[in-house]
């Protein structure tokens, strides 16, 4: 006991004397995160040079010293290789829906994909298709805002209560659930074909959802108008059920059982 | 502008300029009228960025009902053809005229869907009007045609039956 006490007071002694200087060295080496080095392809068109044909950009960044997200890399390299990128994001985190883009073939939020790290394959961002380009990943979305005002996103009802709010069952108010979650990011408007050959004239999912959203709604008396309006060939019935919206939505939402419900009504009427 | 800038004073450097400039502008207002015209589908809108986009006047023969009418034929086809199949056609010679006309419709409305969706006349419209003309009489053409074969020949569906074991 006593020899032990002893020599483990010693060897305390001895600790502390040989690494009194080198008290560094007796800490962890920090581990070495290996370079992960990915590339990035990114659509770049400058409405300064107009005669110059959109080109594909490359920029090489290493996943390890990034975050997980493609919004990340796209603001990391904006702040530390090209401070010329041009894109939209503000909250970073999928609910103010600015940072919809074309990443690797699929329309989505920059700010929820993750960086695929595999650095052997780049990754293809783009803007959303089909829309007119302010500058490289920033489209033109006046006529989709056009389009959701068309449909009077607000709550319209001739008879309002007395005083006190307007009431709704659980049930009514259950029907609205997927529906008033859209962020208007204009991911799934932008990836409906149908919207892209007729998109002056078509609504596109994300606004007929939105239009469905005040029909569904309990505490609104307008709905007859709002579906009398719908009905022509081009406003609501371009919709051909090719099920692009609810595939792409980035809040996992699903516009076309949205867009089907408003076809039932009108067809039952 | 060469010539203003051998003139050393500034005077009328500036005025040669604004003159320049405004001649510039008058020139593109006149060419703004062709340049920022609205074309369905292109960068420029109708009205101003606060207006809500316009609806064509309803109709329900062009929105629901057409809808309706163009789902319950597609149903309708299944135990058509399944009717036609089973029975044989000589001896229900409706049966096998009301297969012809509901095919023929139904390829009428898948067809003009395409025009609608691809060549609508307000984006085409030389080629979008031809289009919907052409397919308008080739339909009634084919509704005389399948009349015709229905009672003076074999019927559609003895055809197919013949062209299948063939």
């Amino acid at each position: 006991m006593l020899a032990a006490s002893t020599r483990s007071a010693l060897a305390r002694t001895n600790l502390a004397r040989s690494f009194a200087t080198t008290a560094r060295a007796a800490q962890a080496a920090p581990v070495q995160k290996p370079v992960v080095e990915k590339e990035f392809k990114i659509y770049r068109w400058n409405p300064d040079e107009p005669s110059k044909k959109p080109t594909l950009q490359s920029y090489k960044i290493d996943l390890n010293q990034c975050g997980p997200m493609i919004l990340d890399a796209l603001i990391k390299i904006k702040n530390e290789i090209d401070p010329t990128l041009t894109f939209r994001r503000s909250c970073r985190e999928g609910i103010c829906g600015s940072c919809a883009m074309n990443i690797d073939g699929q329309n989505t939020l920059a700010c929820l994909c993750r960086i695929d790290r595999d650095g052997g394959k780049d990754s293809k961002i783009y803007p959303l298709p089909h829309m007119y380009i302010v500058k490289d990943l920033v489209p033109d979305l006046t006529l989709f805002y056009k389009q959701y005002k068309s449909i009077q996103p607000w709550l319209q009802n001739d008879n309002p209560p007395a005083q006190g709010e307007h009431l709704q069952s659980q049930e009514d108010r259950r029907k609205l659930d997927g529906l008033y979650e859209c962020i208007l990011c204009a991911c799934c408007s932008t990836s409906c074909p149908s919207y892209w050959w007729n998109q002056d004239e078509y609504l596109g999912p994300a606004t007929l959802m939105q239009a469905y959203r005040w029909i569904a709604d309990s505490r609104d008396t307008h709905g007859e108008e709002r579906k009398e309006r719908l009905q022509n060939e081009l406003s609501l019935y371009r919709c051909h059920t090719i099920f692009n919206c609810s595939r792409t939505c980035p809040k996992g939402l699903n516009p076309a059982a949205a867009i089907a419900n408003i076809k039932l009504e009108l067809a039952a009427e | 502008m060469s010539s203003s800038i051998l003139l050393r004073s500034t005077l009328p450097r500036a005025l040669a300029r604004r003159a320049a400039l405004r001649t510039a502008l008058q020139v593109r207002s006149a060419s703004d009228a062709a340049e920022f015209k609205y074309v369905p589908g292109g960068p420029i809108y109708k009205g101003t960025v606060n207006d809500p986009t316009t609806f064509p006047p309803p109709s329900r023969v062009h929105g629901s009902y057409h809808w309706a009418f163009e789902r319950l034929l597609s149903a309708g086809l299944v135990p058509l053809t399944v009717a036609a199949f089973v029975t044989s056609t000589t001896a229900h010679p409706i049966l096998d005229g009301l297969l012809g006309v509901s095919l023929l419709v139904h390829s009428h409305i898948g067809f003009d869907g395409l025009i609608v969706d691809y060549l609508h006349p307000r984006k085409f419209p030389v080629l979008g009007k031809v289009c919907t003309w052409a397919l308008r009489a080739t339909t009634v053409a084919t509704l005389v045609g399948i009349y015709q074969f229905n009672t003076n020949d074999i019927g559609i569906t003895e055809l197919i039956a013949k062209v299948w074991t063939a």
